[in-house]
Protein backbone atom coordinates (compact mmCIF):
# COMPACT_ATOMS: atom_id res chain seq x y z
CA UNK A 1 0.00 0.00 0.00
CA UNK A 2 1.22 3.65 -0.77
CA UNK A 3 1.96 5.93 1.72
CA UNK A 4 -1.45 7.22 2.80
CA UNK A 5 -0.18 10.71 4.72
CA UNK A 6 -0.35 13.74 2.99
CA UNK A 7 0.46 16.21 5.16
CA UNK A 8 2.63 15.54 8.21
CA UNK A 9 2.95 17.35 11.15
CA UNK A 10 7.03 19.29 11.74
CA UNK A 11 9.29 16.75 13.55
CA UNK A 12 7.39 13.67 14.35
CA UNK A 13 3.73 11.83 14.39
CA UNK A 14 4.59 11.83 18.23
CA UNK A 15 0.86 13.18 18.97
CA UNK A 16 -0.99 10.88 16.98
CA UNK A 17 0.86 8.07 18.61
CA UNK A 18 -0.94 7.24 21.33
CA UNK A 19 -3.74 6.44 19.00
CA UNK A 20 -2.56 2.76 18.28
CA UNK A 21 -3.33 2.21 21.47
CA UNK A 22 -6.83 2.10 20.76
CA UNK A 23 -6.80 0.28 17.73
CA UNK A 24 -7.29 -2.99 19.24
CA UNK A 25 -9.81 -2.10 21.01
CA UNK A 26 -11.61 -0.46 18.02
CA UNK A 27 -11.28 -4.34 15.94
CA UNK A 28 -12.47 -6.16 19.10
CA UNK A 29 -15.52 -3.56 20.16
CA UNK A 30 -17.07 -3.78 16.50
CA UNK A 31 -17.17 -7.09 15.75
CA UNK A 32 -17.30 -9.15 18.96
CA UNK A 33 -21.32 -9.40 19.91
CA UNK A 34 -21.66 -10.83 23.47
CA UNK A 35 -24.03 -10.20 26.06
CA UNK A 36 -22.03 -7.82 27.68
CA UNK A 37 -21.79 -5.85 24.75
CA UNK A 38 -25.32 -5.38 24.28
CA UNK A 39 -25.17 -3.64 27.69
CA UNK A 40 -22.69 -1.45 26.72
CA UNK A 41 -24.43 -0.66 23.82
CA UNK A 42 -27.18 0.74 25.77
CA UNK A 43 -25.08 2.78 27.31
CA UNK A 44 -23.41 3.69 24.56
CA UNK A 45 -27.39 4.54 23.51
CA UNK A 46 -27.67 6.90 26.36
CA UNK A 47 -24.54 8.29 26.97
CA UNK A 48 -24.81 9.64 23.14
CA UNK A 49 -27.53 10.84 23.78
CA UNK A 50 -26.20 12.93 26.98
CA UNK A 51 -23.40 14.01 25.22
CA UNK A 52 -25.38 15.33 21.90
CA UNK A 53 -27.63 17.48 24.41
CA UNK A 54 -24.42 18.67 26.38
CA UNK A 55 -22.50 19.61 23.15
CA UNK A 56 -25.46 21.73 22.27
CA UNK A 57 -26.45 23.44 25.62
CA UNK A 58 -22.40 24.20 25.56
CA UNK A 59 -22.78 25.60 22.21
CA UNK A 60 -25.27 27.84 23.47
CA UNK A 61 -23.60 28.93 26.57
CA UNK A 62 -20.40 29.47 24.49
CA UNK A 63 -22.20 31.77 22.04
CA UNK A 64 -23.90 33.98 24.44
CA UNK A 65 -20.53 34.38 26.46
CA UNK A 66 -18.93 35.03 23.02
CA UNK A 67 -21.55 37.76 22.61
CA UNK A 68 -21.29 39.13 25.78
CA UNK A 69 -23.84 40.53 27.94
CA UNK A 70 -23.96 37.90 30.56
CA UNK A 71 -22.27 39.52 33.94
CA UNK A 72 -19.38 38.09 35.39
CA UNK A 73 -21.14 35.68 37.77
CA UNK A 74 -23.64 34.30 35.22
CA UNK A 75 -20.25 33.84 33.33
CA UNK A 76 -18.61 31.61 35.91
CA UNK A 77 -21.73 30.00 36.77
CA UNK A 78 -22.20 28.72 33.15
CA UNK A 79 -18.73 27.30 33.63
CA UNK A 80 -18.83 25.60 36.26
CA UNK A 81 -21.84 23.82 35.64
CA UNK A 82 -20.27 22.64 31.94
CA UNK A 83 -16.75 22.05 33.48
CA UNK A 84 -18.84 19.66 36.35
CA UNK A 85 -21.18 18.05 33.16
CA UNK A 86 -18.05 17.37 31.15
CA UNK A 87 -15.85 15.92 33.94
CA UNK A 88 -18.99 13.71 34.84
CA UNK A 89 -19.04 12.62 30.99
CA UNK A 90 -15.54 11.74 31.09
CA UNK A 91 -16.30 9.40 33.84
CA UNK A 92 -19.72 7.61 32.83
CA UNK A 93 -17.47 7.04 29.79
CA UNK A 94 -14.74 5.51 31.45
CA UNK A 95 -16.84 3.82 33.16
CA UNK A 96 -18.43 1.65 30.36
CA UNK A 97 -14.78 1.86 28.51
CA UNK A 98 -16.13 4.17 25.73
CA UNK A 99 -14.47 6.32 23.95
CA UNK A 100 -15.09 9.86 22.82
CA UNK A 101 -15.71 7.98 19.12
CA UNK A 102 -17.98 5.78 20.59
CA UNK A 103 -20.55 8.52 20.95
CA UNK A 104 -21.10 9.24 17.21
CA UNK A 105 -23.94 6.68 17.07
CA UNK A 106 -24.17 4.91 13.69
CA UNK A 107 -27.89 5.10 13.02
CA UNK A 108 -27.10 2.96 9.86
CA UNK A 109 -28.86 3.87 6.53
CA UNK A 110 -29.54 7.05 8.95
CA UNK A 111 -25.87 8.11 8.98
CA UNK A 112 -24.48 9.40 12.04
CA UNK A 113 -25.68 11.07 15.24
CA UNK A 114 -23.07 13.51 16.00
CA UNK B 1 -22.67 -15.85 0.80
CA UNK B 2 -21.42 -13.04 -0.79
CA UNK B 3 -19.27 -9.89 0.46
CA UNK B 4 -20.86 -6.35 -1.09
CA UNK B 5 -17.55 -4.38 -2.06
CA UNK B 6 -18.94 -1.26 -3.47
CA UNK B 7 -21.71 0.76 -5.35
CA UNK B 8 -21.43 1.94 -8.64
CA UNK B 9 -23.72 3.62 -11.25
CA UNK B 10 -20.64 3.06 -13.92
CA UNK B 11 -21.95 -0.24 -16.44
CA UNK B 12 -18.34 -1.38 -16.84
CA UNK B 13 -17.79 -4.98 -15.24
CA UNK B 14 -15.60 -4.98 -13.23
CA UNK B 15 -12.57 -7.77 -12.82
CA UNK B 16 -13.24 -11.16 -11.43
CA UNK B 17 -13.63 -12.33 -8.55
CA UNK B 18 -15.52 -9.93 -8.50
CA UNK B 19 -19.41 -9.22 -9.56
CA UNK B 20 -21.87 -6.60 -10.69
CA UNK B 21 -25.09 -7.05 -9.38
CA UNK B 22 -27.41 -4.68 -11.24
CA UNK B 23 -30.26 -3.18 -9.76
CA UNK B 24 -31.68 0.10 -11.30
CA UNK B 25 -28.72 2.34 -12.85
CA UNK B 26 -26.59 0.64 -10.28
CA UNK B 27 -24.39 -2.09 -9.84
CA UNK B 28 -23.64 -3.31 -6.26
CA UNK B 29 -20.18 -4.98 -6.92
CA UNK B 30 -19.81 -8.40 -4.81
CA UNK B 31 -16.61 -10.39 -4.00
CA UNK B 32 -17.33 -14.29 -2.24
CA UNK B 33 -17.29 -13.89 0.89
CA UNK B 34 -13.80 -15.02 3.02
CA UNK B 35 -13.70 -16.67 6.46
CA UNK B 36 -10.75 -13.78 7.14
CA UNK B 37 -10.24 -12.16 10.88
CA UNK B 38 -10.47 -8.85 10.71
CA UNK B 39 -7.02 -7.51 10.55
CA UNK B 40 -4.99 -4.68 9.24
CA UNK B 41 -3.87 -6.61 6.48
CA UNK B 42 -7.19 -7.67 5.42
CA UNK B 43 -8.55 -4.11 5.73
CA UNK B 44 -5.41 -2.99 4.13
CA UNK B 45 -6.28 -5.57 1.14
CA UNK B 46 -10.12 -3.88 1.24
CA UNK B 47 -8.75 -0.64 0.72
CA UNK B 48 -6.13 -1.68 -1.95
CA UNK B 49 -9.01 -3.05 -3.73
CA UNK B 50 -11.26 -0.40 -3.49
CA UNK B 51 -8.78 2.31 -4.73
CA UNK B 52 -8.06 -0.03 -8.33
CA UNK B 53 -11.55 0.09 -8.84
CA UNK B 54 -12.42 3.92 -8.46
CA UNK B 55 -9.15 4.16 -11.13
CA UNK B 56 -12.09 3.41 -13.13
CA UNK B 57 -15.04 4.57 -11.40
CA UNK B 58 -16.75 6.54 -9.03
CA UNK B 59 -18.21 4.19 -6.32
CA UNK B 60 -19.89 4.23 -2.52
CA UNK B 61 -17.58 1.61 -0.45
CA UNK B 62 -20.05 -0.23 1.37
CA UNK B 63 -19.22 -0.81 5.16
CA UNK B 64 -16.78 -3.85 5.73
CA UNK B 65 -18.09 -7.27 6.51
CA UNK B 66 -21.49 -6.94 4.66
CA UNK B 67 -22.61 -10.40 3.55
CA UNK B 68 -25.42 -11.15 1.92
CA UNK B 69 -26.77 -14.90 1.11
CA UNK B 70 -26.76 -14.44 -2.60
CA UNK B 71 -26.84 -12.13 -5.06
CA UNK B 72 -30.84 -11.51 -5.66
CA UNK B 73 -29.88 -10.72 -1.29
CA UNK B 74 -27.70 -7.95 -3.41
CA UNK B 75 -30.50 -6.80 -5.25
CA UNK B 76 -32.65 -6.58 -3.36
CA UNK B 77 -30.79 -4.63 -0.24
CA UNK B 78 -30.49 -1.48 -2.76
CA UNK B 79 -33.77 -1.95 -3.89
CA UNK B 80 -36.13 1.24 -2.97
CA UNK B 81 -32.58 3.02 -2.35
CA UNK B 82 -31.81 3.82 -5.69
CA UNK B 83 -32.62 7.71 -5.84
CA UNK B 84 -30.63 8.12 -2.57
CA UNK B 85 -27.62 5.91 -3.49
CA UNK B 86 -27.76 7.87 -6.83
CA UNK B 87 -27.99 11.06 -5.29
CA UNK B 88 -25.34 10.26 -3.33
CA UNK B 89 -23.03 8.75 -6.18
CA UNK B 90 -23.38 12.29 -8.22
CA UNK B 91 -22.29 14.35 -4.91
CA UNK B 92 -18.97 12.29 -5.21
CA UNK B 93 -18.85 11.95 -8.75
CA UNK B 94 -15.10 12.78 -9.67
CA UNK B 95 -13.88 13.36 -5.78
CA UNK B 96 -11.84 11.68 -2.89
CA UNK B 97 -12.37 12.20 0.54
CA UNK B 98 -9.10 13.36 2.97
CA UNK B 99 -8.55 12.85 6.76
CA UNK B 100 -7.57 15.78 8.90
CA UNK B 101 -6.52 15.09 12.38
CA UNK B 102 -5.13 17.66 14.74
CA UNK B 103 -3.87 17.87 18.25
CA UNK B 104 -1.65 20.43 20.73
CA UNK B 105 2.36 19.38 20.27
CA UNK B 106 2.75 17.40 23.14
CA UNK B 107 6.13 19.46 24.01
CA UNK B 108 3.75 22.24 24.72
CA UNK B 109 2.79 22.25 28.26
CA UNK B 110 -0.47 20.66 28.96
CA UNK B 111 -2.94 23.40 29.81
CA UNK B 112 -3.47 23.30 33.82
CA UNK B 113 -7.24 22.00 34.79
CA UNK B 114 -9.43 25.28 34.80
CA UNK B 115 -10.22 26.08 37.83
CA UNK B 116 -12.84 28.42 37.84
CA UNK B 117 -16.06 28.39 35.73
CA UNK B 118 -14.59 31.42 33.13
CA UNK B 119 -11.67 29.44 32.97
CA UNK B 120 -13.38 26.88 31.41
CA UNK B 121 -15.25 28.52 29.05
CA UNK B 122 -12.34 30.58 27.71
CA UNK B 123 -10.23 27.44 26.94
CA UNK B 124 -13.08 25.92 25.37
CA UNK B 125 -14.02 29.14 23.10
CA UNK B 126 -10.22 28.49 22.33
CA UNK B 127 -10.62 25.12 21.27
CA UNK B 128 -13.22 25.75 19.31
CA UNK B 129 -11.56 28.87 17.25
CA UNK B 130 -8.66 26.98 16.66
CA UNK B 131 -10.32 24.41 15.06
CA UNK B 132 -12.67 26.69 13.10
CA UNK B 133 -9.21 28.60 12.02
CA UNK B 134 -7.94 25.31 10.72
CA UNK B 135 -11.51 24.01 9.34
CA UNK B 136 -12.48 27.13 7.77
CA UNK B 137 -9.70 27.21 4.91
CA UNK B 138 -9.76 23.41 4.01
CA UNK B 139 -13.90 23.53 3.93
CA UNK B 140 -13.49 25.83 1.50
CA UNK B 141 -11.06 23.73 -0.62
CA UNK B 142 -13.79 21.05 -0.04
CA UNK B 143 -16.80 19.68 -1.92
CA UNK B 144 -18.25 19.15 1.43
CA UNK B 145 -17.11 18.51 4.88
CA UNK B 146 -17.75 16.31 8.10
CA UNK B 147 -16.49 16.94 11.11
CA UNK B 148 -16.42 13.89 13.63
CA UNK B 149 -16.01 13.77 17.47
CA UNK B 150 -13.06 12.62 18.91
CA UNK B 151 -10.55 13.88 21.56
CA UNK B 152 -8.55 15.31 19.02
CA UNK B 153 -8.78 19.80 18.82
CA UNK B 154 -10.10 18.70 14.92
CA UNK B 155 -10.93 15.48 13.44
CA UNK B 156 -13.12 15.66 9.80
CA UNK B 157 -13.16 14.02 6.28
CA UNK B 158 -13.27 16.54 3.55
CA UNK B 159 -14.69 15.83 0.21
CA UNK B 160 -12.15 16.81 -2.43
CA UNK B 161 -11.94 16.82 -6.05
CA UNK B 162 -9.25 14.80 -7.14
CA UNK B 163 -7.88 17.70 -9.26
CA UNK B 164 -7.79 19.51 -6.49
CA UNK B 165 -5.84 16.87 -3.86
CA UNK B 166 -2.49 18.56 -3.95
CA UNK B 167 -3.91 21.98 -3.46
CA UNK B 168 -5.52 20.63 -0.08
CA UNK B 169 -2.36 18.69 0.74
CA UNK B 170 -0.34 21.92 0.30
CA UNK B 171 -3.12 24.30 2.85
CA UNK B 172 -2.53 21.49 5.50
CA UNK B 173 1.27 21.99 4.85
CA UNK B 174 0.51 25.88 5.26
CA UNK B 175 -1.52 25.64 8.43
CA UNK B 176 0.88 23.35 10.11
CA UNK B 177 3.75 26.13 9.41
CA UNK B 178 1.38 28.96 10.80
CA UNK B 179 0.58 26.94 13.65
CA UNK B 180 4.01 25.36 14.59
CA UNK B 181 1.84 24.33 18.29
CA UNK B 182 -0.29 22.23 16.51
CA UNK B 183 0.48 18.91 15.00
CA UNK B 184 -2.02 18.35 11.95
CA UNK B 185 -1.81 15.87 9.52
CA UNK B 186 -3.46 14.40 6.52
CA UNK B 187 -4.34 11.07 5.34
CA UNK B 188 -5.51 9.96 1.92
CA UNK B 189 -7.03 10.08 -0.43
CA UNK B 190 -9.94 7.62 0.62
CA UNK B 191 -12.87 6.69 -1.22
CA UNK B 192 -15.70 8.62 0.25
CA UNK B 193 -16.53 6.23 3.24
CA UNK B 194 -17.69 9.54 5.15
CA UNK B 195 -20.22 10.74 2.38
CA UNK B 196 -21.88 7.79 1.58
CA UNK B 197 -23.83 7.37 3.97
CA UNK B 198 -26.35 9.76 5.95
CA UNK B 199 -26.73 13.70 6.76
CA UNK B 200 -23.02 14.61 5.83
CA UNK B 201 -23.19 18.33 4.92
CA UNK C 1 9.99 -0.42 5.43
CA UNK C 2 11.88 2.51 6.81
CA UNK C 3 10.68 3.54 10.39
CA UNK C 4 8.94 6.57 9.17
CA UNK C 5 7.08 4.76 6.58
CA UNK C 6 5.87 2.36 9.47
CA UNK C 7 4.88 5.57 11.24
CA UNK C 8 3.46 7.04 8.44
CA UNK C 9 1.51 3.35 7.57
CA UNK C 10 0.29 3.37 11.33
CA UNK C 11 -1.30 6.52 11.67
CA UNK C 12 -3.28 5.91 8.65
CA UNK C 13 -4.39 2.55 9.89
CA UNK C 14 -6.25 4.54 12.25
CA UNK C 15 -8.11 6.50 9.96
CA UNK C 16 -8.47 3.15 7.60
CA UNK C 17 -10.42 1.69 10.58
CA UNK C 18 -12.42 4.62 11.12
CA UNK C 19 -13.92 4.46 8.05
CA UNK C 20 -13.97 0.95 7.08
CA UNK C 21 -15.76 -0.23 10.08
CA UNK C 22 -17.26 2.79 11.12
CA UNK C 23 -18.25 4.54 7.56
CA UNK C 24 -19.32 3.45 4.00
CA UNK C 25 -23.08 2.37 2.88
CA UNK C 26 -24.99 0.71 5.57
CA UNK C 27 -26.67 -2.45 3.76
CA UNK C 28 -29.78 -4.19 5.61
CA UNK C 29 -28.69 -7.73 6.28
CA UNK C 30 -24.97 -6.52 7.15
CA UNK C 31 -23.16 -8.06 10.46
CA UNK C 32 -24.41 -5.50 12.78
CA UNK C 33 -22.99 -4.84 16.43
CA UNK C 34 -25.79 -4.39 17.97
CA UNK C 35 -29.32 -5.40 19.11
CA UNK C 36 -32.24 -5.56 16.40
CA UNK C 37 -34.04 -3.82 19.56
CA UNK C 38 -32.00 -1.19 19.99
CA UNK C 39 -31.90 -0.22 16.19
CA UNK C 40 -35.29 0.38 16.80
CA UNK C 41 -34.60 2.89 19.28
CA UNK C 42 -32.28 4.31 17.32
CA UNK C 43 -34.39 5.35 14.90
CA UNK C 44 -36.84 7.31 16.87
CA UNK C 45 -34.08 8.75 18.18
CA UNK C 46 -32.31 10.28 14.94
CA UNK C 47 -35.58 11.70 14.27
CA UNK C 48 -35.89 13.83 17.54
CA UNK C 49 -32.20 14.22 17.57
CA UNK C 50 -32.56 16.06 14.19
CA UNK C 51 -34.84 18.12 15.72
CA UNK C 52 -33.30 19.25 18.46
CA UNK C 53 -29.88 20.44 16.27
CA UNK C 54 -32.21 21.88 13.59
CA UNK C 55 -33.80 24.30 16.38
CA UNK C 56 -30.75 25.38 17.72
CA UNK C 57 -28.47 25.25 15.11
CA UNK C 58 -26.24 22.81 12.93
CA UNK C 59 -22.81 24.09 12.67
CA UNK C 60 -20.25 21.78 15.00
CA UNK C 61 -17.71 24.64 15.60
CA UNK C 62 -18.05 28.13 16.71
CA UNK C 63 -18.72 30.69 14.01
CA UNK C 64 -15.93 33.25 14.48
Amino acid sequence: MNDKVLAAPLGDLDPFAHDERSLADALTRRIEADPESVERGLAQLVLTIVELLRQLMERQALRRVDGGGLSDDQVERLGRTFMELDRRMAELRDEFGLTEEDLNLDLGPLGRLL
Amino acid sequence: MIELIAITDDPAAPAPPLRAVRSGGLAVLCAPAEDAVVTPAALWRREALLESLMEDRDLLPVRYGTRVADERAAAAAVAGRGGELRARLERVRGAVELAVRARPRETEAAPPAARSGREYLAARLGRSRAAVALHEPLAALARASAIQPGDELLRAAYLVDRTAVAAFADRVGELQRAHPQLALVCTGPWPPYSFAEGAGA
Amino acid sequence: MSEQALAHQDVALVDLIDRLLGSGVVIAGDITLSVADVDLVYVGLRALVSSVATAVGEEPLLPR
